[in-house]
């Protein structure tokens, strides 16, 4: 099959960006978009062109490390799937589709499609990790977590950080990534031992660096670890119970 | 080929300032007053109905506002406690709101989200203009129907006839029109108004968030088609 790619070349983050359009031929239905991006790659090289340039590691949705604009929707047209597991079969023979970096204030541009996303690290080294000794692995059930417990943390846990949600929303918020954050460590006993503390930190620093939420939902539609939207107001929950106490835990 | 990020380009924390009011607060104020309103527009709906009773229950009812609590609080005292409360509710939830947007702009960057087509987002995207929309509507209704300011009430406006000075209000096209149009406006504000506070307040549990969306829809879609009654009726000659 054959796509027309309109892709934004951006030399730096201090330059101006703008679109330019390949053809891309060749290519099969089963090609992932980043395969796609890759054969366009080595006819660039070959041609004696830049490449593009383009964040990826696992190939296999587990990383977090992609991410571009698919036609204006974060990671493409299939629902909570990363760029990396995005197909041409997505798209018709002959279709022009239009690849952007990951759009929010709080996401620079490096450099074409690859985006600065280090915001999300500054939430998480805000609060978003254990910090008392848990020791060992302690004896099976020392620590009574239910099975729904357990599951739900793992639910939470699942996110990958890649920032489609703050891509998705209009606001340029990071409420679903920082909600899923604080859930799933409130959730498990250990972790919970600084819920206060941890709900303070990660609001504050949400806020420093990005926008408020309104609910629009668009979030969790492109989530590829499927976190639901039950994360945004548990961030809320997590804060309101931290003002209400004003404890550390 | 992967990514070929210039390490030395990657930009450290810009200098940040803690806000004045945080999102936080300005998102728990909001939905705080956001569902005093939502109770207060409910029960103006409600009250509303009695119009169905005929004009001497109407005017009755109307008067009866003024009376409750009547031997410990003074004439009209509850009412205005209830005037107050809102007026203080709508300074604080329309700030709160205008503040939350510019941040909100600001945090998205220059590139606009497009293509929204889920009902949800395009509600949330409308929300600052059906707020804007109901907050004139609010000030008309007012002139309109509590002081009786021309133009915007009826010629025939006189203190103490709610029946007939709402009648008179509404065998104005215009004014019925307008009043309609802001009751389908204030339905989308009040649904998505309503599961935002319900999410701003935390509400995680899975029976919680279910219940919590249909009352937003249903008080929402009562609202509309209690208050929307009215004027059809007046406009069809049922209510005279």
């Amino acid at each position: 099959m054959k796509l027309t790619l309109k892709v934004w070349r951006q030399e730096s983050g201090a330059e101006e960006g703008h679109f330019e359009e390949y053809l891309l031929e060749e290519v099969g239905p089963e090609f992932s978009l980043l395969e796609a991006l890759d054969k366009l790659n080595d006819d660039l090289v070959a041609r004696g062109e830049e490449p593009i340039a383009f964040d990826s590691d696992c190939r296999e949705g587990i990383c977090g490390a992609c991410g571009v604009t698919v036609d204006g929707t974060p990671h493409g047209p299939q629902k909570n799937t990363p760029s990396c597991r995005q197909h041409l079969r997505s798209f018709e023979d002959g279709a022009t589709v239009q690849l952007e970096p990951f759009r929010s204030g709080a996401f620079p541009v490096v450099k074409d499609l690859a985006v600065n996303r280090s915001a999300l690290d500054r939430v998480i080294g805000a609060g978003g990790f254990v910090s008392t000794s848990v020791g060992t692995a302690p004896d099976a059930d020392a620590i009574p977590v239910t099975h729904e417990a357990a599951e739900w943390a793992l639910d939470l846990a699942a996110c990958i950080g890649c920032g489609a949600c703050v891509a998705a929303c209009p606001n340029g918020s990071a409420q679903l990534f920082a909600g899923s954050k604080t859930m799933h460590l409130a959730t498990l006993p250990s972790s919970s031992k600084e819920r206060g503390r941890r709900a303070k930190g990660i609001t504050r620093a949400a806020e420093e660096e990005f926008g408020p939420c309104s609910v629009y939902g668009e979030c969790a539609e492109v989530c590829p670890a499927g976190i639901p939207l039950t994360a945004i107001a548990g961030l809320n929950k997590e804060k309101l119970r931290q003002v209400l106490r004003n404890k550390d835990d | 080929m992967t990514a070929t990020i210039q390490r030395k380009q990657r930009t450290s924390a810009p200098p940040r300032t803690r806000l004045p009011v945080s999102n936080f607060a300005a998102k728990t104020t909001m939905a705080v007053t956001g569902l005093i309103f939502v109770g207060f527009v409910f029960v103006h709906m409600y009250g509303n109905l009695h119009i169905f009773r005929g004009q001497e229950e109407f005017d009755h009812y109307a008067h009866w506002l003024r009376e409750i609590l009547m031997p410990l609080m003074p004439y009209a005292g509850v009412l205005w406690v209830l005037r107050v409360v809102l007026l203080i509710s709508l300074v604080l939830h329309v700030g709160c709101g205008l503040l939350l947007w510019t941040r909100a702009r600001r945090a998205r960057g220059p590139f606009k989200r497009t293509g929204l087509r889920r009902g949800d987002a395009l509600m949330a995207r409308s929300m600052l203009g059906t707020g804007l929309v109901i907050l004139l509507f609010v000030i008309f209704h007012i002139l309109d129907l509590t002081l009786g300011v021309q133009p915007a009430a009826s010629g025939a406006f006189e203190s103490g006839s709610a029946y007939a000075n709402l009648v008179a209000s509404f065998q104005r096209p215009v004014v019925a029109l307008f009043y309609m149009l802001t009751m389908l406006v204030l339905t989308v504000h009040v649904a998505h108004g309503t599961w935002t506070a319900a999410n701003d307040l935390g509400a995680t549990g899975r029976r919680l968030r279910q219940l919590a969306a249909w009352v937003a829809g249903l008080v929402a879609i009562a609202i509309c088609l209690g208050n929307i009654s009215i004027p059809v009726l007046v406009l069809l000659g049922v209510i005279q």
